[in-house]
């Protein structure tokens, strides 16, 4: 009841501000010269009213009633007889990056899918295998906010002209399954989705499957051979899923989060989206802090906040203090570990994650403190991309063997000096040289262990030397 | 000065090879022949041949023989080296087994010319 | 991708190389001087090109290298897991090609597996090219194990003889002694690949040979004997024998050599009486037109078609390549297959219109749906396969399926596409009948010969009551099988390994196959043999020399004389039109149904086959696998 409250006016308000944006560039535009667009200097925290996902931690109904008293299904029909043109026109002016963790412009990759048709019929596939270690924001959106997922899936189905939208969840997501499935027939029976949309006349199916637990199956063409019911493995690109994706029709694989965003950018305008965050990396996003933080959370908040005032703000702040901080992984296993020193002022976006030599991923924020084993850590990492690399192409399964092994005698120091140069090496023959980025996302870590911590693991080896010495 | 020497040349005795008479001669030939005689008991075994030691007698006393009618001192010497150079390759193993059966090569058969004894031959 | 440019020698192509090459030995073992496929190994090849000179695997010294446990797939097949780097070349040759998903792989990363599930045999009559497929020693052959080096053997190009498609092949020789055989690309015939019996049976050429001439003594046994007695007695027996009576039977592996040569010396005799094992109905214009008894569209052009009628036949056992072809159409040309015959695994889905002649009629008259399919196709195929046909109701089923063929024709939109064609099993077939033996040997019984000569005839078609009183028997042979038990004169002969000879396949097309090893004793070459024989009875045959030999055969028809090519077959319409016998269908007739059915019957098929312990092991092999009760009954 009480979101009921507090989300009406939170949305009057937006709408309030998306029409004296307008007033503003309508002045502007009446200068020969475009004055430089007021940039913000400070982002974070978001306010409440802004907050696009208010039900992350479940505190109200998850069922159609629920998601329809907090905003969901609202004007859903409007938007969609505004036409593609329009949905995607927003798309690309609220500066909205895929979710998933490359960050491509969702506007861009959704405009691919509107090339003449052949006659195929084309599908979206939303990615709902959420494996990456330290992320856990999709499932936070399937099992609490479904209708967000479902709405969004008809909205940017709309936008590409898609038949069907196939959601390929985790396998052990069963809950999240099963609740996203409740939504979805609740959706067909509210006559939301399935023939006639929404009374738009747009038919338009969603359907869930379930995946068998491999990783591998959330990279897009893995992901599509698995939905296809083979080993999934990904396909070598071109050609592009746009053109053959799953059952040889053109399709278009975007992250749960992307997706589900896509409702609310359409009913609050994409100007409304892009006013948070620095250019180039607008929006709202879901962070997942965990590690050694007092308060391990997932938290919506602007894109480009600091990542210590995202730590300290929402996960209570790092165990022992900030001085007590030894490195982040700041999104996802897969990205370069950054230590304390870079930690102190980066911001949580695209371009500065970047600058930084690491990235955004998934926005999944790994804190190590000073009680870690940073070499553990990393090594442990490694063992997970071996197990579950799928062995179609040779750097990868042979490289990040060989890279597990190799880790674990660093762990202990048994090894010598000049193979932390040959390990660097390594992941640099694997990273890029592989099918899918797999192989890329095991090389980072490693890459940004031996960065930043080298004179750490030549002190163990040092360490094992002399033990080893005295021993004999 | 040239024509003098020319002339002195062809009036010049011919200068022996190695033996001075044909008793020399004589002796050189017997005494290669002894050799050969003895070696062949060795030469059979060593290389394995398939014929019997009287064989290789015969056959060496044939090719002894052969060059009974040989007169000239300086021929018989020459062929006299030939022999003991044949003789020294043969026992030293220098030669191969088919080196030594080539004193044999009469001793082969024909190969077939028609069709049909090719054919029974075995062989194109 | 349109307007991409590939760098293949760039300075970071050759880096990712090299780095490529280093993952892939990480898990390779070092056991090149004992791996089979050393020296024509592909990792070997490409470590030398492109891999890097030394190692940095320093981990060998802690943790060692991914060992895999061995699978047994059957007799033909070795595997030694751990070479194996997981290319998956060989699965999608058995699922792609084969058509059979016996392979696969279980597990994933590095502890991929690539083997069958659970332990069975690999059941394919293709099996064997996974063997060339593998690029490294993990699937070796398992008959050639541990034998030669490639470097040490002689390779000579020749053609197979185990079926009618004629497949080119490769005959590695060593010290007079075939080690083994393989493919040689030809994309007309064969492709790349060949059949398990091609490659395997070669073991049967050291087994049950002939090496002496016989003859039989009063006693009855047969008592070994030099050439010059054995055509001397043989002589004795032609001077017997009533010339007219002199008959020959060329067998299914005869080359065209020795059957013109045989051909001659009988006329020579003053007999006629000259046929072919392998039956074909004589009716109509019979094989007096070279369009009614070949493959008139070629094994390529079975991908030019969109509709095949299989009738009669199982092209998986008795033209593997054939069937691979079909296969390959019905893959990617969306070709429809239909058939009519016993309902066996094609390795392909096809419409199955049961066994019954009935059937075939009701098509004829145009009163079955087949016949608007076959109307309404492009191109349409009709393969007739010669085993349907060798019974007493060949001439009616051939008929009917004549009949069918004319009125497909008839609405055709291309009018140079044949529709007719004849699969065979044999490979000397074709060329006897284009020399002009009589196909079966039903004239022959009727003749009663007063003397016999059998060339490579071991089919058992014959037995004593087909002779006169007391006729005798001749073989010339390279195998002591049937035809050898009944004869009275043994003369040992070349096997298709041991002489230049030629053979035209069930295209018509005629083809060179070479000798890689000398015949074993005392055998001869089979033409030699007669030309030999023909002195003895003063009928001199006037070829001392091969060429000779393929002088008269290219006066015969110019396709003996184009080795490699289809001659093209004419007066198709003609042939059609030819209607001279009057055809009553007499009673019920018999199911057409081709003999070979289970892949069980398609090891041992002819005197080399049944000589040969490989393929008597995968008999055997296959029995155990059948009666594996856990194995589900399949139906190849």
């Amino acid at each position: 009841m009480a979101g009921i409250a507090r989300i009406t006016p939170g949305l009057s308000a937006s709408l309030c501000r998306t029409q004296s944006v307008p007033a503003v560039t309508t002045l502007v535009r009446t200068n020969t010269t475009q004055a430089p667009k007021q940039e913000k200097s400070t982002y974070g925290p978001l306010k409440d009213q802004d907050r696009i996902f208010t039900n992350l931690y479940g505190r109200y109904d998850f069922k159609l009633k629920g998601a329809m008293a907090r905003g969901s299904w609202y004007k859903t029909k409007e938007i969609i007889e505004k036409g593609h043109d329009w949905i995607l026109k927003e798309t690309v002016t609220s500066g909205l990056r895929g979710r998933g963790g490359a960050g491509f412009p969702t506007g861009m990759k959704w405009g691919f899918m509107n090339k003449p048709s052949d006659g195929r019929p084309k599908y979206l596939v939303v990615n709902a295998d959420e494996g990456e270690p330290g992320t856990c924001k999709d499932r936070e959106i399937m099992r609490h906010d479904p209708h967000k997922l479902i709405e969004g899936c008809l909205v940017a189905g709309k936008a590409m002209h898609a038949r069907a939208a196939y959601i390929y969840i985790r396998g052990e997501f069963y809950n999240e399954a099963s609740n996203l499935q409740i939504a979805i027939n609740e959706a067909y029976n509210a006559g939301l989705i399935g023939k006639n949309a929404c009374n738009s006349g747009y038919d338009f199916d969603v359907f869930v499957h379930r995946g068998a637990g491999a990783y591998i199956c959330g990279e897009e063409t893995a992901l599509i051979e698995s939905l296809e019911g083979k080993q999934g493995k990904p396909r070598l690109k071109p050609p592009f899923p746009a053109d053959v994706g799953v059952f040889g029709c053109p399709t278009t694989v975007s992250n749960v989060e992307t997706v589900a965003v896509a409702p609310d950018i359409c009913r609050r305008g994409g100007e409304w989206f892009a006013s948070f965050g620095r250019d180039r990396n607008r929006g709202t996003k879901l962070f997942n802090i965990s590690g050694h933080v007092n308060n391990p959370t997932t938290v919506e908040e602007e894109m480009s906040i600091p990542l210590r005032d995202l730590i300290e703000r929402h996960a209570g702040g790092v165990i022992g203090g900030w001085d007590n901080l030894l490195a982040v992984i700041p999104g996802g296993s897969s990205t370069p570990l950054i230590p304390k020193e870079v930690c102190d002022d980066v911001l949580m976006d695209f371009d500065d994650l970047i600058r930084t030599q690491t990235g955004l991923g998934t926005a999944a924020v790994i804190v190590m403190n000073k009680s870690a084993d940073i070499v553990r850590c990393i090594a442990r990492l490694i063992d997970f991309y071996e197990h579950e690399s799928c062995g179609q192409c040779t750097p990868c399964r042979e490289g990040v063997t060989w890279m597990a092994k190799v880790m674990h005698r660093f762990q202990t120091g048994n090894a010598q000096q000049d193979e932390i140069d040959m390990l660097y090496e390594l992941s640099k023959q694997i990273e890029g040289h592989t099918i899918c980025a797999l192989g890329d996302g095991a090389a980072w870590p490693v890459q940004g262990l031996i960065r930043h911590f080298r004179p750490e693991l030549e002190r163990r080896m040092d360490e094992f030397d002399k033990k080893r010495a005295t021993s004999n | 000065m040239a024509s003098p020497r020319i002339v002195q040349q062809g009036i010049k005795q011919v200068k022996p090879l190695m033996s001075v008479d044909r008793t020399e001669a004589r002796r050189r030939v017997l005494n290669l022949y002894k050799a050969w005689y003895r070696q062949i008991p060795y030469v059979v075994k060593d290389f394995y041949l398939p014929i019997t030691v009287k064989m290789g007698r015969d056959k060496v006393r044939e090719l002894f023989l052969k060059n009974k009618h040989v007169t000239d001192i300086r021929i018989i010497d020459m062929l006299v080296i030939k022999g003991q150079m044949d003789l020294v390759e043969t026992a030293n193993i220098w030669k191969q087994r088919n080196h030594v059966m080539m004193f044999f090569k009469d001793t082969v058969n024909p190969k077939p010319k028609d069709f049909l004894s090719k054919f029974y031959e075995g062989q194109e | 991708m349109k307007g991409m440019k590939v760098k293949t020698d760039s300075p970071v192509t050759r880096k990712a190389r090299e780095g490529v090459m280093e993952f892939l030995l990480v898990n390779h073992p070092l056991d090149c001087p004992i791996c089979d496929q050393g020296g024509e190994c592909d990792l070997q090849d490409q470590s030398m090109a492109f891999g890097s000179d030394r190692s940095r695997f320093t981990d060998n010294a802690f943790t060692g290298k991914r060992a895999v446990e061995d699978k047994n797939i059957g007799p033909l097949i070795k595997t030694i897991m751990t070479r194996c780097i997981h290319c998956t070349r060989c699965i999608r040759f058995a699922s792609e090609v084969a058509g059979v998903d016996d392979l696969g792989t279980s597990g994933r990363g590095s502890d991929m597996q690539v083997g069958t599930y659970v332990e069975k045999m690999f059941k394919s009559e293709l099996s064997g090219n996974v063997i060339d497929l593998c690029p490294v020693g993990a699937l070796t052959s398992k008959p050639y194990a541990f034998t030669t080096r490639p470097w040490e053997t002689r390779r000579i190009e020749s053609i197979d003889v185990m079926d009618a498609v004629g497949s080119n092949i490769v005959v590695s020789m060593r010290t007079n002694e075939v080690m083994r055989i393989l493919p040689r690309l030809n994309e007309d015939i064969n492709e790349e690949w060949i059949s398990d019996k091609s490659r395997f049976a070669y073991d049967g050429l050291k087994r049950q040979r002939l090496t002496t001439p016989f003859v039989r003594n009063n006693s009855g046994e047969l008592v070994a004997t030099d050439w010059e007695t054995a055509l001397f007695d043989i002589a004795q027996r032609v001077k017997d024998a009533n010339p007219a009576t002199i008959a020959g039977v060329a067998g299914g592996q005869a080359d065209l050599e020795a059957m013109v040569c045989l051909k001659d010396m009988i006329n020579r005799l003053g007999s006629e009486v000259l046929c072919t094992e392998e039956a074909f109905p004589m009716i109509n214009s019979g094989t007096d037109f070279r369009s009614n008894y070949v493959m008139n569209t070629t094994i390529a052009g079975i991908e030019e078609s969109d509709l095949v009628f299989l009738v009669g036949t199982n092209p998986r056992l008795e033209g593997s390549l054939v069937n691979a072809r079909i296969r390959k159409s019905w893959v990617h040309n969306e070709m429809c297959v239909v058939l009519l015959g016993a309902p066996v695994d094609l390795s392909y889905d096809y419409q199955y219109l049961g066994d019954s002649f009935s059937v075939l009629k009701e098509i004829a008259d145009g009163s079955h749906p087949i016949a608007k399919a076959l109307a309404d196709a492009d191109k349409p195929m009709i393969i007739l396969g010669s085993d349907a046909i060798q019974h007493n109701n060949g001439s009616l089923i051939l008929d009917t399926v004549k009949r069918i063929a004319k009125n497909t024709k008839k609405s055709l939109n291309h009018p140079d596409w044949k529709v007719f064609n004849v699969l065979h099993r044999n490979a000397s077939q074709v060329g006897a009948l284009d020399m002009g033996y009589k196909p079966g040997m039903d004239s022959l019984k009727c003749d009663k010969p007063s003397l016999l000569f059998l060339l490579g005839a071991d089919a058992d078609k014959l037995n004593n009551d087909d002779l006169h009183g007391n006729a005798g028997v001749i073989y010339i042979g390279s195998h002591g099988d049937a035809g050898a038990q009944m004869a009275d004169v043994v003369l040992p002969a070349a096997a298709y390994t041991e002489k230049d000879a030629m053979y035209v396949n069930t295209e018509g097309r005629a083809q060179v196959g070479r000798q890689a090893v000398s015949p074993p004793g005392m055998a001869r070459h089979d033409w030699k043999i007669i030309r030999a024989l023909s002195e003895i009875l003063g009928v001199s045959l006037p070829y001392d020399k091969l060429s000779d030999v393929r002088g008269r055969l290219a006066e015969i028809s110019p396709t003996f004389d184009r080795p490699g090519r289809v001659e093209e077959t004419g007066f198709d319409n003609v042939s059609d039109d030819v209607t001279i016998d009057k055809i009553t269908h007499t009673g019920a007739t018999a199911p057409v149904v081709p003999a070979l059915l289970k892949l069980r019957d398609f090891y041992m098929t002819d005197p080399i086959s049944r000589s040969s312990l490989t393929m008597a092991k995968c008999v055997q092999a296959y029995d155990e696998a059948e009666a594996n009760p856990y194995s589900k009954p399949e139906a190849i």
